[in-house]
């Protein structure tokens, strides 16, 4: 095989200066400003009334003993049992005692659930709306020439997608345009941006978090769930469980541990 | 009730201190990555040397850390060599994850400065 011979374009270093370093600058101050604009707009978290929180928070107290049994003794285990087992099959935790037999509420009626859904739709904004502006304008200024060399190579298929200007047949992928600079900018400036603004800020990578944490809340308040089910199902786990704790044979281990 | 089971209950794993761990091995993993760039744009390095040269200073770093953090306290507690159960969960992770997330910021340094430099 022939060496393909390495194909270099003058430029003018110039280039550079009104280029590269002006795109970097407006991504990393985009970001900036994106992550305070996220913190100044969220909406402070709501303030429930005390029926709410006591049937959310008497839940917890149920899957709280459920987990952690081991650290009980065997006297308040049961005593904490009994009492919430008492409570939940009478519904003293209930919002509405009256509606015990009815289906929960709709989701899209009940206004307390709204408001959830239009902060995580407005952090989505957030994040659509400038890349596609700074996408736009960088398409407009940039376009049409080769600012630099990547320093590895790539398949010819990247070409159509990072050469967007510059139609050529022969040219080696290892040549970009600016709107390659900008998709580089998007993985690389996310560290960038962890060493400024501190963790979680809202400028990363906020698709692959929401995801994460989605499921794991969503079971339990979220809209459309019966709390009186929830009070039920947690009667019959508290009721299996075969109770041990830590503290037995504690003096036992500690004599082991202990050396003269 | 496995005796696994008992173990976690008698010394339980604290969620916080693990998130705390990991969060600042990966922030050290991710500035070093980027300043690693640097160099290896600097240093005109192409493409497989390029990459050689991020693992083996990504490695160095790793190595370093676990010398002059972890050791110290780990050692006397009665773990082996190159044991890092005392602060981290798994032992693959703690070596190789850096590779991976601080592998764009070291792209993006490395292009910008082996632009710049070689003109």
């Amino acid at each position: 095989m022939a060496q393909v011979p390495v194909q270099t374009i003058h430029r003018d270093p110039q280039l550079f200066y009104w280029i590269l370093v002006p795109i970097t600058i407006v991504m990393i101050l985009t970001g900036v400003l994106r992550h305070y604009a996220t913190v100044l707009m969220a909406t402070a978290p709501k303030k429930l009334d005390q029926k709410t929180i006591r049937e959310q928070r008497s839940l917890l107290h149920g899957i709280n003993v459920r987990s952690n049994f081991p650290v009980l003794s065997k006297h308040s285990f049961t005593t904490r049992r009994d009492v919430l087992t008492t409570a939940y099959e009478s519904g003293a935790y209930l919002k509405d005692p009256e509606r015990r037999g009815q289906a929960p509420p709709n989701p899209m009626s009940d206004p307390s659930s709204m408001e959830g859904m239009m902060g995580m739709m407005k952090n989505q904004m957030a994040m659509i709306i400038p890349n596609t502006l700074i996408m736009s304008w960088i398409n407009a200024f940039f376009s049409g020439y080769v600012i630099m060399k990547l320093p590895f190579p790539l398949t010819i298929k990247f070409k159509s997608m990072l050469q967007a200007g510059v139609a050529t047949k022969d040219m080696d992928p290892r040549w970009m345009s600016s709107i390659s600079w900008y998709f580089l900018c998007i993985f690389g400036l996310q560290s960038v941006f962890n060493f400024l603004l501190g963790n979680d800020n809202a400028a990363s990578q906020m698709a692959q978090q929401m995801g994460q944490m989605a499921p794991p809340t969503g079971q339990m308040f979220g809209p459309g769930v019966d709390p009186d089910k929830q009070f039920l199902a947690e009667v019959e786990n508290l009721a299996v469980i075969e109770h041990y704790s830590v503290l037995d044979g504690v003096e036992q281990r500690l004599l082991e541990s202990a050396t003269v | 009730m496995t005796s696994i089971e008992r173990e976690f209950q008698i010394a339980p794993i604290v969620q916080e201190s693990v998130v705390h761990n990991s969060r600042t091995l990966f922030n050290l993993q991710s500035l070093t990555a980027s300043l690693f760039g640097v160099g290896a744009g600097i240093l005109g390095l192409e493409s497989y040397y390029g990459f050689l040269f991020y693992i083996i200073c990504s490695l160095l770093t790793t190595l370093l850390f676990y010398v002059l953090r972890v050791a110290p306290s780990s050692l006397p507690a009665g773990k082996g060599a190159f044991d890092t159960s005392q602060y981290f969960r798994s032992p693959y992770e703690f070596w190789t994850g850096g590779l991976l997330n601080g592998l764009a910021g070291f792209i993006l340094t490395w292009t910008l400065f082996f632009g710049l430099v070689r003109a």
